[in-house]
């Protein structure tokens, strides 16, 4: 069954790293699963731990969040930010039970547009194997408790 | 006690304030009082069931305490990480708040209870307490305190729910916070959240779903607890307040221990030092960025 | 409500062959809000456009979304259709439909489902899209350049010969830099004084030009087109109006033997000084530390113990109780051209993980000297004329040693760049010490020779052939003193065999580094600076002298190590950089930038704690009496660059970045 599972990703990137190093691994035609969904952002820095929360909500099984390296970042500090911010966060979605191997977080650079299908692939992967992520949506309806 | 009321008579009579934020009897317990003058600086206590955080009433969304003018409150060392916040955020001016320090060897759970402090109705964060009084005061009231009573091993179960594996996590928490009726106690009671419109009230677009279903409540604590990471000051009132007793400050707790593993920082009552988050050093760890 | 037009390209087969677009079009047709949708073989070529611009006109679409390629590819296309077509243009989006879709799959099926979902995403998001309008700067015309070596100068005189007023600011008593202490210049040996000196006396009469020597920037504030400058003006001890500059003073100062600055303590100077004769300004500064009056005024003596120098100064000039004075300038534009400093290898080691080379001796040894002290012993300014002397006992040196990369390209001792410039001054030393040693020998140890540039290899190898300079591939273990010589104790890799010279004089050929307190001025300028404290350009192939910081712009060895021709290079593209922004009156910029609710912000300053351009000012709000109601953050909208840090970190998510809002993200999340 968990095979034939093709799970809902939404990934959040920054506009000048790995939105654009996704945009080269088009150019390079490297083929990747097309589980995944991108949302432009200008930076990581502007990527609110709620985005992962709503995704959730609706139904995402899976959400990558993606940026600039440390030290590369376009607005020079949005990706130092960012990484304390996912860091807690983080640890506080494990606290609560939502399993963080449904969030992957990565940099990919404007260059790396294999490393980006790389994190596409293994993030697909993994969410299949983990299942549809039901759970967090149907709390609304009290499916949990 | 003598010592408290007789440098708030001064405070007042002296015009330096207008107003004493302190502690007095009530029918059961201990209140908050609001005091405007000079005669009633008699009603003033300080003792073990002086649980409340009073820096929560210098925020300026209380606007009716704002009103009463200049204030001096009365802080035990726990409250004085929250004026420290305050200050450090902007909310309060240093100088336009006079601060008494009072030294506090621990107090009760509960307000209302009289009896003698012990291990057994210590509030537990007092008990894994080791500061006797504050470091940011203008004047400095109170005998020396001992250490309180009780064991120091009051994250015991934040330990214990780590080590759950996350399907019993959230269950757990589903249990839990399934009982949230969003009341907005704990924030309404809590020193730190002190924004004129909370996340949870904005609707256009409604991030935090407004009713009462456990997803809601998920995104509101989850985001509660985010936003009070270095922030929260550990003074158990958002607890105390919670009328569903959810252990809200388990969540805060976690955020605690997550900026103090990963980042050293441990809320202090110095004013100066930045909050984690809104602070970065270049090699900050990254283990979980692939 | 929306009218909402979607315009579905095939992009010839690149979309076409894996995207079933027909489909895609006629299922965005069926969401709520569109009006229009349609399907195009070429949506970027002329045709295209029209139906767009046509659809825009005829059906009053209040919102366009081209699913098409990368908007990095042709957001600015469509968007300049749609603003033709009379459609704010921040009304139009795109969805990427062939880099993130056609391209990278090959299910026909789940491709085409991808290409919907993307679409989706977008025409929700452009529900809550607002017409924005470009943001116009008023640009203050005038540029400040802060360092006066050849970067400075170069970049200074293209400005204003580009007809716009600079400010050059030089935090040493003369302008100059590290040019003015050349001998000869690789790779022609000509003289270095003889082609900057005029170069510097253009900058001290050029009319456009305000030269604030023995000056350092204290404060940076504003932004792009808008920069208040406040500029120290340290205390030379001297009224720069009176002094005529004819050097009574420093033939009458007593203290006649300080070592000298600019000959890295080959030569002497006076407590009074000018750095070198072709100064410019020429006006001397009173060394504070080594002036017998103000020691004697700090010993507390009441008499004055000297006063020599006002003494015989005819304009009285002189002005023991001159204080530091500021200044501030409003300028458009600002270029950064500090320079470099040497890699200290002496014994007095900075902290920092930097390792010194104890075992060459430098400052142990007097025969062992850097190569710029080899400069000042071969400038026929220098302290011995132009005779390459020995500083010990003034000899000539019959047999010299040359290393190379001392500091550079070890990572054991901390640095593990090339400083570029190294290789090419070693082959120029060989040279002049050809030309003015007779029957001398010099060795050069090497790691590799970099002598890429016009004529550079050529230059290396006429110093080995022509100059029979000997070069050893390897690197020098040991030096120690052997009597009258040093003894250098090596290996030749290429030999294989050790090597050992008696030489009477060895230079090193030290690294270039950053500034020391590079990072101060950084900050204020709020630019960025790599781990070895070089400051860095905005891309390193297509902005190399661009910072991140709008208006703020790098030339010279400031940015990495450079010669003199690519900072010469580098300053005059700064320059024409700076001309071009000054060439309108009014800066134009995106308008995606954030904006404050400033009713709902409580003044917390999150935002202005992570705002990397500080971009967050505080803004007092008032009741109609004029009392201050609440404090609020504010977003200036020269310095915001659009980044939203603010916004995630925001806790009431009070402050919005345009383009990108929470209702615009939550719009997209929710057609999930």
């Amino acid at each position: 069954m968990a095979s034939s599972f093709e799970p809902n990703i939404v990934a959040f990137v920054c506009n000048w790293c790995t939105y654009t190093g996704a945009d080269l691994a088009g150019t390079s035609r490297i083929s990747m699963a097309p589980n995944v969904r991108i949302i432009r952002l200008p930076c990581t820095g502007r990527i609110d731990t709620l985005f992962i929360l709503k995704a959730l909500e609706r139904g995402a099984d899976g959400i990558i969040v993606s940026g600039c390296h440390p030290a590369d970042c376009h607005y020079t500090a949005g990706n130092y930010h960012a990484r304390r911010r996912f860091a807690i966060f983080r640890d506080l979605m494990e606290f609560v039970g939502i399993d963080p191997h449904r969030v992957t977080f990565s940099w990919v650079s404007a260059s790396e547009g294999g490393k980006w299908a790389e994190v596409v692939d293994r993030t697909t992967e993994r969410v299949r194997r983990l299942g549809p992520f039901r759970t967090y949506p149907r709390l609304a309806r009290g499916a949990g408790e | 006690m003598q010592e408290l009321r007789d440098l708030a008579r001064r405070l007042l009579r002296e015009n330096q304030v207008n107003v004493i934020l302190g502690y007095e009897c009530a029918r059961r317990g201990v209140r908050p009082a609001f005091i405007t003058e000079a005669a009633d600086c008699d009603r003033l206590v300080f003792d073990h069931r002086c649980v409340h955080n009073l820096a929560a009433y210098l925020s300026p969304r209380r606007t009716h305490v704002r009103a009463l003018g200049r204030p001096a409150v009365v802080i035990k060392a726990c409250d004085a990480r929250a004026v420290a916040g305050l200050i450090r955020e902007s909310q309060i001016e240093r100088e336009e708040t006079v601060l008494i320090g009072v030294r506090c060897g621990g107090v009760v759970l509960d307000p209302a209870d009289s009896s003698p402090l012990s291990s057994g109705n210590i509030a537990p964060r007092c008990s894994a307490c080791d500061q006797r009084e504050p470091a940011l005061f203008d004047h400095l009231v109170g005998e020396p305190k001992g250490a309180p009573a009780g064991e120091a091993s009051r994250d015991a179960r934040l330990s214990e729910i780590e080590a759950m594996n996350p399907e019993e996590r959230l269950g757990l928490w589903i249990g839990l916070l399934g009982r949230c009726t969003r009341c907005h106690a704990c924030r309404q009671i809590c020193p730190m959240c002190f924004c004129e419109r909370c996340i949870a009230d904005k609707t256009q677009p409604a991030w935090i779903e407004t009713s009462p279903h456990s997803r809601g409540n998920f995104a509101w604590h989850l985001t509660r607890a985010l936003h009070l990471a270095g922030r929260c000051v550990d003074c158990g009132e958002c607890e105390r307040a919670c009328p569903a007793r959810i252990p809200l400050g388990l969540l805060s707790r976690k955020a605690a221990r997550s900026v103090a593993s990963r980042y050293g920082y441990v809320v202090t009552d110095d004013p100066a030092i930045p909050t984690p988050i809104g602070s970065f050093q270049f090699d900050d760890g990254q283990e979980f960025i692939a | 409500m929306s009218r909402i037009g979607v315009f579905i390209c095939h992009c010839g087969e690149n979309i076409g062959r894996t995207v079933d677009c027909v489909r895609v079009a006629h299922n965005l047709e069926n969401v709520p809000g569109v009006v229009h949708s349609i399907d195009y073989k070429y949506m970027c070529s002329d045709p295209g456009q029209a139906l767009i611009k046509q659809a825009i006109r005829e059906l009053q679409l209040d919102g366009v979304v081209v699913g098409a390629c990368s908007p990095h590819m042709h957001e600015k296309t469509f968007r300049k259709a749609a603003a033709a077509a009379g459609l704010n243009p921040y009304l139009c989006e795109m969805a990427n439909l062939r880099e993130h879709c056609s391209w990278i799959h090959e299910d026909r099926e789940r491709a085409t489902d991808k290409a919907i979902g993307l679409a989706r995403f977008m025409v929700e998001k452009i529900k809550y899209n607002r017409p924005l309008a470009t943001i116009r700067i008023p640009v203050e015309r005038r540029a400040l350049v802060i360092g006066g070596g050849i970067a400075g100068i170069q970049a200074a005189l293209d400005i204003a010969d580009g007809g716009r007023e600079v400010i050059l600011v030089e935090k040493e008593p003369s302008i100059g830099g590290h040019m003015s202490q050349l001998s000869e210049t690789f790779p022609t040996l000509d003289c270095s004084q003889c082609i900057l000196t005029p170069r510097m006396v253009e900058v001290a009469q050029h009319p456009n030009i305000q030269l604030l020597a023995y000056s350092e920037v204290e404060s940076v504030e504003g932004y792009i087109g808008n920069f208040q400058v406040k500029i120290r003006r340290k205390a030379r001890s001297v009224d720069e109006i009176k002094c005529n500059g004819c050097g009574e003073c420093q033939k009458n100062c007593p203290n006649q033997k300080i070592p000298g600055e600019f000959d890295r303590g080959l030569g002497m100077r006076t407590a009074i000084y000018v750095p070198f004769p072709q100064a410019v300004p020429n006006i001397p500064v009173i060394d504070r530390a080594k002036c017998a009056f103000y020691r004697g005024k700090a010993k507390g003596v009441k008499k004055a113990v000297c006063g020599k120098c006002a003494e015989v100064c005819g304009p009285k000039a002189i002005d023991f109780d001159q204080q530091d004075s500021f200044v501030t300038e409003e300028v458009g534009a600002i270029v950064v051209a500090t320079g470099y400093q040497l890699y200290s290898i002496g014994k007095a080691q900075e902290s920092e993980t930097l390792r010194g080379y104890g075992e060459y001796g430098y400052g142990a040894i007097p025969d062992v000297i850097d190569g710029l002290q080899f400069e000042r012993l071969a400038s026929a300014s220098g302290p011995t004329g132009g005779k390459i002397l020995r500083p010990s006992d003034g000899k000539e040196p019959k047999t010299i040693v040359f290393l190379q990369c001392i500091g550079s390209r070890d990572r054991a001792k901390g640095i593990e760049y090339c400083s570029k410039i190294c290789c090419m001054y070693v082959a120029k030393h060989a040279i002049l010490y050809h030309h003015k040693v007779d029957h001398g020998r010099a060795i050069v140890f090497y790691l590799d020779i970099r002598a890429g540039g016009k004529g550079y290899d050529e230059f290396v190898r006429r110093a080995i052939e022509e100059s029979h300079a000997l070069y050893l591939r390897g690197r020098v273990s040991r030096l120690f003193r052997n009597g009258d010589t040093i003894c250098v104790h090596g290996v030749d890799t290429l030999s294989g065999e050790p090597v050992a010279i008696d030489a009477d004089m060895v230079v090193l050929a030290t690294a270039m580094r950053a500034q020391p307190d590079i990072a101060s001025l950084a900050q204020k300028l709020s630019i960025s600076y790599d781990r070895h404290g070089f400051l860095n350009e905005a891309h390193p192939k297509l902005r190399p002298v661009e910072t991140n910081t709008a208006g703020v712009y790098l030339a010279g060895a400031c940015q990495s190590p450079r010669d003199i021709p690519d900072s010469v290079a580098m300053a005059s593209a700064a320059a024409a950089k700076v001309l071009g922004l000054f060439s309108n009156e009014l800066l134009e910029r995106e308008p995606l930038i954030a904006r404050v609710d400033q009713l709902a912000c409580t003044g917390c300053f999150h935002c202005e704690r992570v705002c990397p351009y500080g971009a967050i000012e505080r803004k007092q709000l008032k009741d109609g009496k004029g009392r201050v109601i609440k404090i609020v953050a504010e977003v200036n909208q020269g310095v915001c660059q659009g980044c939203g840090t603010c916004q995630a970190t925001c806790p009431s998510k009070s402050v919005e970045l345009e383009g990108f809002t929470d209702e615009q993200v939550y719009a997209a999340v929710n057609a999930l």
